[in-house]
């Protein structure tokens, strides 16, 4: 019996939310987004992220709650169409790279994605020589030269991203 | 774990160096075994080691710099739109879907619950805990857990999507999947209570399994090894089907993991280690006449061995 009043309490809520904020929070978006189809779905994504907290209850402040979540999603729209763009520019650009197919190319969107997530606050230097010797498979010694620094900072480098993204990937 | 996980990166560093030797390796391996957390801080490396290979080759790293610049370009003017920092791109990661205790995918975690409670977490888990002066409530998002509960005068219960499974002093598993809650219980008793029918509750017993939808419970069954085998890093598959048990192992790996619908249910038995799926794909070639083939490194496909 309780949870399903629990339950009821908890749509009310979030109808009341929907009810109160929603088209300032499409206004808030469209400001900020060159489009209002992207604002609309914005809009919707954020509600559905509260539905699924289940914080609708207990908000104080609710617009602040709102442009918090909504502004996190707009950053990670604006870096998934980045990456996307990049990754089609760069298909174009190398004929020979086979072109995958719809699904294979979802996939690997998604593992760069994840790994951009993970570079965010890694310096400049250290993200290039990373990424030359995970990804690309250089040896120290080649990144160092390509670098143009010691195999020495090329091995700092290294550490110092790993040790990034391992803690970037805990939380 | 910090300073296990520095030290695990510095040993990265210099196994991957052209100058390591034998020495090296001698001395990484008894490095490695001088103490647990020093073998869980390698596992966080190898995880991350693999998760990285899923990257497309030659042309991922001028994927990210182009996205990246093209970002950097367009980050002015949004900081302004957003009010926020340029510094604020790393710092709105934490979004409300975060979670108490997490696992990615192929990782496994034990961990202990501030009552003392352990706690183990299947791959690609997520878990919320909320405890206070007169209830201890585990939430499981996603995933599947093993909980073996501590003494303690507040009540402990499992809520999932369908409903709440509630502890009656003892160890047990819950699983999340699609609309359906598994639950398998290995020592004591539980009670169970779908979401939408709460009269319906029913008591498992130790040896016992059942999964429930929201609405209704199904019937009490014998629970079988699978229940648990999990969380001693064991798949245990009793006359499967070969698709159900491929849907099982890609649950611990990233990309995509199928069969061709011909061999679909072929049926077989054996045990498979969690952390080798690539050593179980590979004895499903010796027992079946199916062969591997790898479309791209994390796109992999069963099919029927041409006689």
């Amino acid at each position: 019996m309780s949870r399903s009043d629990t339950e009821v309490a908890h749509h009310d809520h979030l109808h009341a939310l929907y009810r109160d904020h929603s088209s300032w929070l499409r206004g808030w978006l469209r400001k900020r987004l060159s489009n209002s189809a992207d604002a609309a779905d914005l809009a919707q994504d954020t509600f559905i992220r509260v539905l699924v907290a289940r914080t609708a209850s207990s908000l104080q402040q609710p617009r602040h709650y709102l442009t918090t979540i909504a502004r996190g999603l707009v950053i990670d729209l604006y870096r998934r169409r980045s990456v996307e763009q990049a990754y089609l520019d760069v298909l174009m650009s190398r004929p020979e790279v086979q072109a995958p197919s719809a699904e294979t190319r979802a996939m690997i969107l998604e593992s760069l994605l994840a790994i951009d997530r993970m570079l965010d606050g890694l310096g400049q230097r250290t993200r290039q020589i990373f990424l030359a010797v995970q990804l690309d498979g250089l040896t120290y010694e080649k990144a160092a030269e390509r670098f143009d620094v010691s195999v020495t900072t090329v091995r700092k480098h290294l550490a110092k991203g790993l040790m990034h993204c391992l803690l970037m990937d805990e939380e | 774990m910090k300073q296990a996980l520095a030290q695990a990166v510095e040993w990265y560093v210099r196994l991957h160096d052209s100058a390591a030797t034998e020495v090296t390796r001698a001395e990484w391996q008894a490095w490695l075994q001088s103490d647990p957390l020093h073998a869980k801080a390698w596992d966080r490396v190898e995880a991350l080691r693999q998760r990285l290979s899923l990257a497309p080759e030659g042309y991922a790293v001028a994927t990210l710099e182009t996205a990246r610049q093209q970002r950097r370009a367009a980050l002015k003017t949004l900081a302004v739109l957003l009010g926020v920092g340029v510094t604020g791109w790393g710092s709105y990661r934490a979004s409300p879907l975060s979670a108490d205790y997490s696992t990615s995918v192929g990782q496994r975690k034990r961990t202990t619950l501030p009552d003392g409670s352990l706690l183990v977490l299947d791959t690609d888990t997520r878990v919320d805990v909320q405890f206070d002066s007169h209830k201890r409530l585990i939430v499981l998002r996603q995933g599947a857990i093993l909980i073996e509960t501590a003494k303690d005068i507040r009540r402990l219960s499992v809520q999932t999507a369908e409903g709440e499974i509630e502890a009656l002093g003892t160890r047990f598993t819950v699983r999340q999947d699609d609309s359906i809650t598994q639950v398998s219980v290995e020592a004591h008793a539980v009670a169970v209570r779908p979401r939408l029918a709460f009269g319906q509750a029913i008591r498992a017993e130790a040896g016992q399994a059942v999964s429930f939808t929201a609405a209704s419970i199904g019937p009490l069954r014998a629970a079988t090894e699978q229940g648990s085998a999990w969380t001693r890093g064991m798949l245990i598959a009793v006359d499967w089907r070969l698709d159900d048990l491929l849907a099982e192992l890609s649950r611990y790996r990233h990309g995509l993991l199928g069969c061709s619908p011909d061999i679909a249910g072929l049926r077989l038995s054996g045990t498979f280690l969690l952390d080798d799926t690539e050593g179980a794909l590979a004895n499903l070639e010796d027992s079946l006449p199916v062969r591997i083939r790898r479309l791209t490194r994390y796109w992999v496909r069963v099919e029927a061995r041409a006689v």
